[in-house]
């Protein structure tokens, strides 16, 4: 058996007619040349069957599967959201008085190390966040859905 | 439990308008539904049931963060099926996809049933035994032909739902999906012992 129609016919339309997805003239076309087309004819049974096999898959999700995170109420979302407001400049005004006391001279040895580890690692985190945007930016085909 | 989709698309639309009005059952319901959805696709793209688990996951967060954007007068699981796939492609982007493993995990087995219940116990054997081919060589063609063969084989979506889902022309879905059934048709009957026909996916 070839690999390819004998007679050069369109083989994706078998596909398209298996699924009832065909202009009725292109399905009257494919119908005429499976009435003389053995190849065509016999590859139009193993997709079918094929076809038939995967669609009555039946799939049993396992039963640790459990999404806890919802429902979340419009009270706990508020409250969240609220936190972080408060959280933020707070982080950043720790940060600038770290940095203040640091340049007066005041602080000592330690206090430096914990305002630039902190600082640093605020940087780190705001770069890593700042270059995924970006990435997906670039790359995301479903930007008009929000995360 | 088997997946099914609800009785009707006006059913889909309660849940989600109850989910906006603050309705905590509909809100359940809701994500209830769409995350064993979510789970299914996944679990069909990425072969993996971890992948699938963590994939669901991200998915169901996208999906509330945009429900107020979600418009009711559409179906649902093309939405769904459309985050599911954005996300399995961003991780295969940064390849963070485990490879495929075996549907028969030992821990939470995720089954497969044939569906026919009048067949004979012969017959379901060999269905049986085709669905594992099928499924295990699914994973072995190309992403973006196994897509298309997930989202009209397995999720039983119209070629102008998976045109609009993966933004492609019909008629390139259409190519794709016969492409990705021809090379599942060649590794079947390679398998079978039959002599395999030439792969062409130049």
């Amino acid at each position: 058996m070839p690999d390819r129609c004998p007679r050069g016919f369109d083989e994706r339309l078998l596909s398209g007619y298996l699924d009832g997805e065909l202009t009725q003239g292109d399905e009257q076309r494919v119908t005429v040349h499976l009435e003389s087309c053995p190849h065509c004819k016999e590859l139009l049974a193993d997709l079918d069957r094929n076809r038939e096999a995967t669609m009555s898959t039946r799939f049993t999700p396992p039963p640790d599967l459990q999404w806890d995170e919802l429902p979340r109420s419009g009270g706990s979302l508020l409250l969240r959201r609220l936190g972080w407001w408060l959280a933020a400049p707070w982080l950043v005004l720790v940060a600038g008085y770290g940095l203040w006391e640091a340049w007066r001279g005041v602080a000592g040895a330690f206090d430096r190390i914990l305002t630039f580890g902190g600082i640093t690692a605020l940087v780190l985190l705001f770069l890593s966040v700042l270059f995924d945007r970006l990435r997906d930016a670039r790359t995301d085909r479903y930007r008009e859905v929000k995360r | 439990m088997t997946l099914t989709a609800p009785d009707a698309p006006a059913l889909e639309r309660q849940w989600v308008d109850g989910a906006r009005e603050g309705d905590v059952a509909a809100r359940e319901q809701l994500a209830q539904f769409c995350h064993r959805l979510a789970f299914l696709a996944a679990l069909q793209l990425s072969g993996n049931r971890e992948d699938a688990k963590d994939l669901a996951q991200d998915a169901m967060v996208r999906f509330f963060a945009s429900l107020d954007r979600f418009d009711t007068g559409r179906p649902l699981r093309p939405w769904l099926f459309r985050i599911v796939r954005n996300l399995y492609r961003d991780r295969l982007r940064r390849r963070r996809i485990r490879r495929t493993s075996s549907l028969d995990d030992d821990e939470h087995p995720v089954q497969m049933q044939v569906a026919d219940g009048a067949a004979s116990p012969e017959d379901c054997t060999a269905r049986h035994e085709l669905q594992r081919i099928l499924w295990e060589e699914l994973q072995q063609i190309p992403t973006h032909y196994r897509e298309v063969v997930v989202l009209r084989d397995y999720q039983d979506l119209a070629y102008s739902e998976i045109a609009r889902i993966l933004r492609l022309p019909r008629g390139t879905v259409m190519s794709r999906l016969h492409r990705g059934r021809q090379m599942l048709r060649s590794a079947v009957r390679r398998r079978a012992g039959s002599p395999a026909e030439e792969d062409d996916d130049a």
